[in-house]
């Protein structure tokens, strides 16, 4: 909390910077004018579709990534090149180029197959963020499951658990101390990448911001505004990454 | 329809890329026998107890589990026949306790209900004599004690089959009698048990025959009297000479 106070502190030195004519006009977002307020409103009511659309995507990418990652642990050659194929094909696409093939490009395949499906601003973004992370939650999974001796599999198998059982009471819960922070931080990663949202017109945070900004010609003002915004969004996760990563680091047990 | 032999191997060859680790092995264990395995570091010992219970999978040959038949390059599991299995290394489930550890299998793989895999799993733990650790975590114990706890979780299946990759040979030279005598225990009882070890005491206690391997094949095998009094091959000669007098 102490570090979010400083921030502030930085923020409000900034704008007692501003002078009439000067460089800065805090007016815009004035809390204590009507305009001002309306437009802090305006922005601020971004904070909801973010996070939203930043814990959906997390959900699913968290879901995606462990299908994809298992198969690299089996004894497949398919299934690990499957995993593979994956993780370096959706990696290496930059995340613009991805949100506008699914915006524009996937409704176009959906509908020669006969699905009229109509991907609105909301779910593109999704399933964009949702996709392009899941080839990182994926590498996480696989060297958190990795990280645990074969010799736990054995002795699972020793005693006639089967795949399932043996990922659900033996690997997973050791491996999930392993794997938790790393998934954590990667929700930050979602959070500020959400922002290209807004070049689709889906209206978080950035989307909003520009918009203040076409009409009221404040840019410095009304993007520092959005940047504090995502600090603060960010710094929030960070202390929960921070809280998980003690709780479970107490809980530490050897590895035999 | 019983089998005379709880284990049939024929021919049993496995490479890994092209190394021969095993080379044509034939061996029978009938039930309630007690075969001890030991030679050289590398000799085979552990690929061969792991091909019984399928842990490895191989190349040519033939097992056959109280005549059930498995065949190479498969998922060999017979369901119906569970083999135990102890390891050097313990293989505890670290984030469970003692009982978790014993109920697992009972409950998740034989679908004993909590009551009666808690009742098992207290029964076993008594036969290891450590019914007070029930609530420990693997690592607030000793090294024997580890151990002791993975044969009685081995023992939570009821097998019909003890196999054992050197029980003792992780441990502080104090503990590995309490880990025998548990073993020497379960011998008594009549389990059909292979032992891979190089306690020579506990061999000639427990042991119906001794199996000698080096480089993948079965090399000499003997009663104990006469494996120690007048070893065949030169090879074993000298291996007993290295273990029994250093
Ligand atoms: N997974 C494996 N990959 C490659 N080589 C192996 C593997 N497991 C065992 N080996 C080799 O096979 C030989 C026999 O090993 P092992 O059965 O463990 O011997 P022992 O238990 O008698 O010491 C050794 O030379 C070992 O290096
Ligand atoms: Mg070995």
């Amino acid at each position: 909390m102490f570090r979010i106070l400083i921030l502030f502190l930085i923020f409000f030195t900034l704008s007692s910077c501003s002078s009439p004519e000067g460089t800065w006009g805090w007016y815009v977002i004035d809390p204590s004018t009507k305009a001002g307020w309306t437009n802090i409103k305006f922005l601020v009511g971004g904070f909801y579709s973010t996070i939203l659309l930043s814990i959906i995507a997390a959900f699913l990418s968290i879901f995606i990534g462990l299908v994809v990652a298992l198969p690299a642990m089996s004894d497949n050659k398919l299934l690990q090149l499957f995993n593979r194929v994956y993780v370096e094909f959706i990696r290496s696409i930059p995340l613009l180029p991805m949100l506008f093939w699914v915006f524009y490009g996937l409704p176009v395949i959906l509908k020669s197959m006969g699905i009229n499906a109509n991907i609105d601003a909301f779910w593109g973004a999704i399933i964009t963020l949702a996709i392009s992370d899941s080839a990182f939650t994926a590498e996480i999974y696989r060297a958190g499951i990795q990280s645990i001796s074969k010799g736990q599999t054995e002795a699972a198998k020793t005693i006639g658990l089967n795949y399932y059982q043996t990922m659900r009471y033996v690997i997973m819960p050791q491996a999930l101390r392993r794997i938790l922070p790393p998934l954590a931080n990667q929700f930050i990663y979602i959070v500020k990448m959400s922002a290209f949202a807004s070049v689709i017109g889906m209206q978080e945070l950035t989307r909003r911001a520009n918009e203040i900004v076409v009409t009221e010609y404040r840019p410095l003002e009304i993007y520092t505004l959005l940047i504090f915004e995502y600090l603060i969004l960010v710094l929030l996760i960070s202390f929960g990454v921070r809280y998980l990563e003690k709780k479970l680091g107490s809980n530490e047990s050897a590895n035999s | 329809m019983e089998n005379t032999f709880a284990v049939e191997i024929e021919g049993l060859t496995k490479s890994f890329k092209d190394f021969k680790a095993l080379d044509t092995i034939d061996l029978n264990i009938k039930h309630g026998e007690k075969v001890v395995i030991c030679g050289p570091s590398g000799s085979g010992k552990s690929t061969l107890i792991r091909c019984i219970n399928g842990l490895e999978d191989f190349d040519e040959g033939k097992i056959s589990i109280s005549g059930n038949t498995q065949n190479p390059k498969k998922e060999s599991y017979v369901s119906d026949f569970h083999i135990g299995m102890v390891f050097q290394q313990f293989n505890l489930f670290p984030h469970l306790s003692v009982i978790e550890n014993l109920k697992l299998g009972p409950m998740k793989s034989l679908g004993l209900s909590e009551k009666d895999a808690e009742t098992r799993a207290r029964g076993l733990l008594e036969r290891v004599k450590i019914p007070e650790q029930a609530l420990k975590k693997p690592n607030q114990l000793s090294g024997g004690q580890q151990q002791r706890v993975a044969i009685a979780r081995a023992l939570c299946m009821e097998p019909k089959l003890m196999l054992f990759d050197e029980p003792t040979s992780a441990l502080d030279p104090e503990m590995i009698s309490e880990v025998l005598e548990v073993i020497v225990d379960l011998a008594r009882e009549g389990m059909t048990m292979v032992v891979v070890t190089h306690e020579m005491g506990f061999a000639k206690k427990v042991a119906d025959r001794i199996i000698f391997m080096d480089g993948g094949s079965i090399v000499e095998q003997n009663s104990p009297g006469m494996f120690f009094k007048n070893p065949q091959t030169a090879r074993c000669k000298k291996f007993l000479n290295q273990i029994l007098h250093h």
